[in-house]
């Protein structure tokens, strides 16, 4: 699994290397908005694999709770964490861009509620796990908090739309403008390439610290077994 | 299916007797909601007129009054290990959540009523055209708020963080029912007819059916040891 990780982080670099490429050197300079749509190529890949990331977390979550299996769960911490870094990541880079493109750090546009409630559910996650006594039961509320959040995301998309439609809009422009540039579109690609590369290498070994962890756990609490041992040997 | 009814009336009518024995769970949540409503009227600026927000404060007041609440529907059952009882008898954990969720929402339907009363009163709504539409909606409301609520207070319960942790989680999973109740009693409260909120009608109504379907499947896993 240490190779697959290696490679894998391996060929997301390069492709991250290949992609800041296009983006700063390729990419043509947007007519409107101008050097700032830049972001847009961190922006986007970012929340795809934010969404990607808690996509993960539900399948786990959702495995886990059924098979009880501490791999599912395992996967579905590390693709949590790393979902609360590429929501971030989307949080801070959409309002830099708002600012210049809106005028405004802020709007209450629907995908950006969506992201900004995300990152809440995400961060309910881990405040559930790590506010038990015991890991097993954190384990299992943070799975029933991944499988319902999962349900509950799309009805949230669907109500902060419906929220937006209630309400005039206002004179935006669209994130993705009106350009459709081949060399812009290209560009999009090897960034979303290079960010869910870069994804599933940094899950790989985050999977495998978390069973480390877990292995160095279950060896810490079995005092019992190992003081009788060490006895047996004491005495042989 | 029989059963299921039967045992889930049964949690229901235990859980209601003890509050009907004790009135704290409703004493607290009604004396909360009017210090709300009291609270807003002194934090409204004298020249808004207030039905023109009187859906979101409705619906923040219902929501904060309910939450309050939520929090002893299980850590009464902490208290002296009830819950561990509760488990040991041939209920099942689908009937155990269902008839919480009953109590808390029987419980909830009064503390609303009392809300639309209060925010009548204090804020000089009629409420009578369109009671039929706002009694509609605000039950739907209600019935997402506790199925997510009761499944979320058993889980708060037992976290060291208890009753803190129970609005961070319950809040933005709580957003569509806050859009969409709260938008359609804006509309009704103003006088609009019941036709036009028909859509949200019908999105609370999926929200109410998605959710009190899964928790119930879901809960099993959050009481068993």
């Amino acid at each position: 699994m240490r190779i697959w990780a290696a490679v894998l982080s391996i060929l997301a670099a390069a492709t991250m290397v290949w992609a800041f490429y296009l983006i700063f050197f390729y990419a043509p300079t947007e007519l409107t908005m101008g050097v700032v749509q830049r972001i847009f190529y961190v922006h986007v890949p970012s929340a795809w694999v934010a969404f990607l990331a808690f996509g993960v977390v539900a399948l786990c979550s959702l495995g886990y709770l059924w098979l009880k299996d501490d791999r599912l769960d395992a996967i579905a911490i590390s693709a949590a964490e790393l979902g609360v870094v590429y929501t971030t990541a989307v949080l801070i880079t959409g309002p830099i861009w708002g600012k210049l493109a809106w005028g405004a750090w802020w709007v209450w546009e629907p995908r950006l509620t969506l992201t900004l409630l995300l990152w809440l559910i995400y961060v309910a996650y881990f405040m559930i796990r790590n506010a038990t006594e015991n890991p097993e039961r954190g384990k299992r509320f943070a799975a029933v908090l991944g499988v319902v959040g999962a349900v509950d995301i799309p009805l949230i998309h669907l109500s902060v739309q419906w929220f937006r439609s209630q309400h005039p809009q206002p004179v935006i422009m669209r994130p993705e403008g009106p350009t459709a540039d081949p060399a812009i579109v290209e560009t999009l690609f090897v960034s979303l390439l290079a960010f869910t590369l870069t994804f599933f290498a940094l899950l790989l070994y985050r999977y495998g610290l978390e069973r480390m962890r877990m292995r160095v756990d279950a060896l810490r609490y079995r005092p019992t077994t190992s003081s009788v041992t060490s006895a047996e040997g004491a005495f042989r | 299916m029989r059963d299921f009814a039967r045992q889930s009336a049964l949690i229901a009518h235990k859980d209601l007797l003890i509050e009907l024995r004790s009135r704290e769970r409703l004493v607290s949540t009604l004396t909360f909601a009017v210090l709300v409503a009291i609270v807003f009227s002194f934090a409204l600026d004298p020249t808004v007129r207030p039905v023109r927000i009187a859906g979101a404060m409705v619906w923040v007041t219902i929501l904060f009054a309910g939450m309050l609440g939520l929090g002893r529907s299980f850590t009464l059952e902490q208290e002296q290990d009830a819950l561990v009882g509760l488990l040991l008898t041939p209920i099942g954990r689908g009937a155990l959540y269902f008839g919480k969720f009953l109590a808390n929402l029987a419980l909830l339907v009064i503390a609303a009523v009392v809300v639309y009363l209060v925010y009548a009163l204090f804020f000089q709504l009629s409420l009578g055209g369109a009671a039929a539409g706002l009694a509609l909606v605000t039950f739907l409301g209600c019935v997402g708020f506790m199925a997510l609520g009761t499944l979320f207070s058993a889980v708060a319960a037992s976290t060291r963080l208890g009753d803190t942790l129970l609005p961070i989680v319950l809040l933005p999973l709580l957003i569509p029912i806050v859009v969409f109740g709260a938008g359609a009693t804006q509309l009704l409260l103003i006088g609009r007819p019941l036709a036009e909120v028909g859509g949200n009608i019908r999105m609370l109504a999926a929200f109410d059916l998605i959710f009190v379907a899964l928790c119930t499947t879901v809960f099993g896993t959050v009481v068993e040891e």
